[in-house]
């Protein structure tokens, strides 16, 4: 499993993401509980906070690695030979306003940041069209 | 009518700014010459005034009057956190709240006296801040119901007090949200952005007595902290050249709308496309001169203020707005509003010259 976080919005509008490879860390059982916990479909309609930053939660199965719709982000695209396996997890994604970050989310965010420092990306460059 | 600039920083920039700021002195000593004798204060031009206690003070003119409260969250994210410093009470001691409460009363200033609106409502509701709020916390965020600002991680962000037209932008937000509402999404919410922006790097230039040209139109200088390669968070005028940094990578905002940002990121890239209006504001301001509360300022806030702008404006309606209140306000041929449409088109928003 795969745990994928991006920071986006704020202030300054710069991005951050963390990659936590959970079958890496020593105590991989902890992370699987707390992911199980996580509310996937139910996350409420929060006002807009100016500014506040906005939170993007993916988790994927490490063995089925390939973009989770509805995102963007390439850091997930890396070729595995292993090819996936039937009964492996879906991924999942959600994406929370700062002040919906809670319970569980917030558990796993705090944790994912106490295990990897965060990459700074800037957003995609600019575009002629 | 309203005195816009302070007689005392008229004054002082008259005397003294002459070489820095020629222009700034130029259009002050123009300022001087319209205001009535008895607003240029007790002492002789070019000697600081005096406050009660006789020491030397930096703001000897007519305040407006705020009602200010600010609360410190004490390293947590509960808001409001406890209150701490309330108007007209002593300064703490401690920075961030007293930069807060120093920021706010600066920022209520220029609303006040330059656009008669007094606070967010424009009824002196309470202008209320929390300062220490999270743990490193690198960012500066409006709730709805107040300023919230964290204290940096001291690596990259020093404190987000720090900054004034940090603490302009966040208070305009509550302002736009009382008045245009535009919409936090896409194209309404990079106008959201800019307006918060433009309205910070004024309260800005404000409080420095800063014309046109001698504006760095930063927004957010000084809050990085000396190891990173930047000068602020943005530059209105000049959008993508704010920092390019090692860890930080470069300013990745636009200047035109060829560069348009599509994103689902960010409320759709409401702090990168902001550079495109933030550019045709600063390039209107720049032609026109002078203090840029004066014009582009009013021209702004007329179109914030006048219930013709939809919640989900897009750029070409607001800029089409910002003409007409231009045309409204100086006349259909003035070189404000020549300016205005002028700024729209070198950013790509408004067509080129010829047809309207
Ligand atoms: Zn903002």
């Amino acid at each position: 499993m795969d745990v994928f976080v991006a920071r986006s919005g704020g202030l300054a509008g710069i991005r951050l993401t963390w990659h936590v490879k959970v079958d890496d860390q020593p105590d991989a059982d902890d992370w699987f509980v707390l992911i199980e916990e996580i509310p996937w479909d139910d996350v409420p309609a929060a006002p807009a906070e100016p500014d506040r930053f906005t939170w993007d939660i993916r988790c994927e199965p490490a063995e089925a690695r390939h973009p989770a719709a509805g995102t963007t982000d390439p850091t997930a695209a890396e070729p595995n030979p292993a090819g996936p396996k039937g009964a492996e997890p879906k991924a999942t994604e959600a994406t929370l306003a700062e002040r919906q970050l809670t319970g569980p989310w917030r558990q796993l965010v705090d944790r994912v940041r106490e295990t990897t420092e965060p990459q700074r990306e800037a957003p995609r460059a600019p575009r002629s069209r | 009518m309203p005195t816009i600039v302070p007689p005392y920083l008229l004054d002082r920039i008259a005397e003294t700014a002459g070489t820095r700021y020629p222009l700034a002195a130029e259009a002050a000593r123009r300022a001087l010459l319209r205001e009535p004798p008895a607003r240029l204060g007790p002492s002789s031009p070019g000697l600081p005034l005096t406050d009660a206690y006789g020491l030397p003070s930096a703001l000897p003119d007519a305040p407006s009057t705020p009602d200010r409260r600010i609360s410190d969250a004490q390293g947590t994210e509960r808001l409001p956190g406890r209150l701490v410093r309330r108007e007209g009470e002593r300064a703490t001691g401690d920075e961030a709240v007293d930069d807060a409460y120093d920021g706010l009363g600066d920022t209520h200033r220029m609303f006040d006296r330059v656009f008669g609106r007094d606070s967010i409502d424009g009824l002196g509701m309470p202008l209320e801040a929390t300062v220490h709020f999270g743990d490193n916390y690198d960012n500066a965020f409006w709730d709805g119901e107040r300023m919230v600002f964290g204290d940096g991680d001291g690596e990259i962000f020093r404190g987000f007090t720090d900054s004034l037209s940090v603490i302009g932008h966040e208070l305009s937000h509550g302002i736009t949200e009382h008045t245009a509402k535009l919409r936090y999404q896409g194209q309404s919410g990079a106008l959201n952005e800019h307006v918060s922006d433009a309205f910070g790097a004024l309260v800005e230039q404000y409080a420095l007595g800063q014309d046109a040209e001698a504006a760095t139109w930063l927004i957010g200088e000084g809050i990085f902290t000396a190891e990173v390669q930047g000068r602020a968070l943005r530059s209105m005028l000049e959008p993508g050249t704010a920092y390019d940094d090692d860890v930080l990578g470069r300013d990745p905002q636009p200047g035109h709308m060829r560069d348009y940002i599509e994103t689902v990121e960010d409320n759709g890239g409401v702090h990168l496309n902001s550079g495109i209006p933030n550019r045709a504001f600063a390039l209107a301001a720049r032609r026109l001169g002078g203090f840029a509360w004066e014009h582009v300022g009013r021209i702004w806030f007329d179109t914030l203020t006048s219930g013709e702008l939809g919640e989900d404006a897009t750029f070409a309606q607001f800029a089409d707005e910002t003409v007409r209140q231009a045309e409204r306000r100086f006349g259909a041929q003035s070189r404000e509003a020549e300016a205005v449409r002028d700024g729209w088109q070198q950013v790509g928003v408004l067509a080129e010259a010829g047809q309207g």
